[in-house]
């Protein structure tokens, strides 16, 4: 008997648009703080134009902070009782300034089942594309959330 | 020869490894004084027909093949010598596939499909087999895999033995360093795919730990 898996397909192609995300320097700030960074280029605009760039820049993984903000839709995917956050992946494309406006463009990439050590589960796989106030890609996010029996 | 039958590069969803940083670490594992002829990339619940690692193979001299890992209800199998015809006929992304009929539609269009990790607990052969499922068609099995956890390839071995069952090696590298930690020694020289099936149909080969392969010898 083949797994079929119930889940909304509609959304697939559709894009869901956050934001803007107003990169401020305290935003900046409280990344630094909470993984630990300390790069001059993630400090002070003097020490980013030290380093070649125009002004002072987020760190790279700020991204990942953000795409928690976005609201995304419910699945509905028809399997198990619990829900996890399993995981992301960034990748920059481009320096998130201070001073940018950022917005969130996502869609549902993929909905699979797996098994393994931990009995069968269901993976939804979201991506994010963050573009910044002149349409440059700065950073590509893909989430996972797994859903197990 | 020596491959590695088992490894997931980032095409799969739980791999962070690249198949050039697979390549590259072969070099260093070379240089160590440690034979690797090559990898099978097996991808989990799918079959890479538009990747092509020509290229990567000439240049690092490692022979890059392709297979899938792929899940069924009676755990984890791996399929060499994948056609698109076969994946016509089996739904590589069904999780609960019938793994007895894998195996059939993969003799049917020349591929081999064999029971990975089946010491594994929880999800291995031996659990279905202590549970009353047979599987006639299994003549070979991963007796080595490097992912397993304390006490995982010794339930293999058990299996070997108690069924008179071939063994492969493969290391079921996730991650760069992992690869090759256990591989196949093959008596035939394989080149393709296609080779390989032949290779494992002939019955001459013996799961080997890389420690054990030094200059072209294993111990």
């Amino acid at each position: 008997m083949a797994m079929e898996l119930e889940y909304d397909r509609s959304l697939y192609g559709v894009e869901h648009i956050a934001g803007p995300f107003e990169i401020t320097d305290e935003i900046i700030d409280r990344a630094n703080t909470s993984t630990g960074e300390s790069g001059a280029a993630f400090k002070s605009d003097e020490g980013a134009k030290e380093a070649g760039y125009r002004g002072r820049i987020a760190p790279p993984t700020l991204p990942c902070i953000l795409v928690r903000q976005v609201s995304l839709p419910d699945v509905k995917v028809k399997f198990g009782k619990t829900q996890m956050h399993a995981g992301q992946r960034v990748e920059p494309k481009a320096p998130v300034y201070a001073g940018d406006q950022l917005t969130a463009s996502s869609h549902l990439k993929d909905v699979y089942a797996k098994t393994g050590r931990s009995g069968t589960m269901v993976f939804v796989v979201w991506e994010t594309t963050f573009t910044n106030q002149d349409g440059t890609v700065v950073a590509e996010v893909q989430e996972s959330f797994a859903k197990r029996e | 020869m020596y491959l590695d039958m088992h490894s997931h590069s980032v095409s799969s969803d739980d791999s962070r490894a690249t198949v050039e940083q697979y390549v590259k670490w072969i070099q260093v594992l070379r240089k160590r004084g440690h034979t690797v002829d090559g990898i099978v990339l097996t991808e989990h619940r799918k079959f890479d027909f538009d990747k092509d690692y020509s290229d990567l193979a000439s240049q690092y001299d490692v022979l890059i093949l392709k297979g899938s890992e792929l899940d069924t209800r009676y755990g984890h199998f791996l399929v060499y010598g994948v056609t698109q015809a076969l994946t016509q006929a089996i739904d590589f992304g069904d999780v609960r596939m019938d793994a007895r009929a894998l195996m059939q539609a993969a003799r049917q269009h020349d591929a081999i499909a064999l029971p990975a990790h089946p010491g594994r607990f929880g999800i291995g052969l031996t659990d279905y087999i202590a549970k009353g499922e047979t599987f006639d068609d299994v003549t070979i099995v991963e007796q080595f895999n490097g992912g397993s956890r304390p006490g995982e390839n010794e339930r293999a071995d058990e299996l070997c033995e108690s069924h008179n069952l071939l063994g492969i090696g493969g290391s079921d590298a996730h991650l760069t360093s992992h690869i090759a930690t256990c591989m196949t020694d093959f008596e035939a020289s394989i080149k393709t795919a296609n080779d390989l099936v032949d290779a494992l149909l002939s019955k001459e080969f013996q799961p080997v730990w890389l420690e054990n392969v030094v200059d072209g010898a294993s111990s």
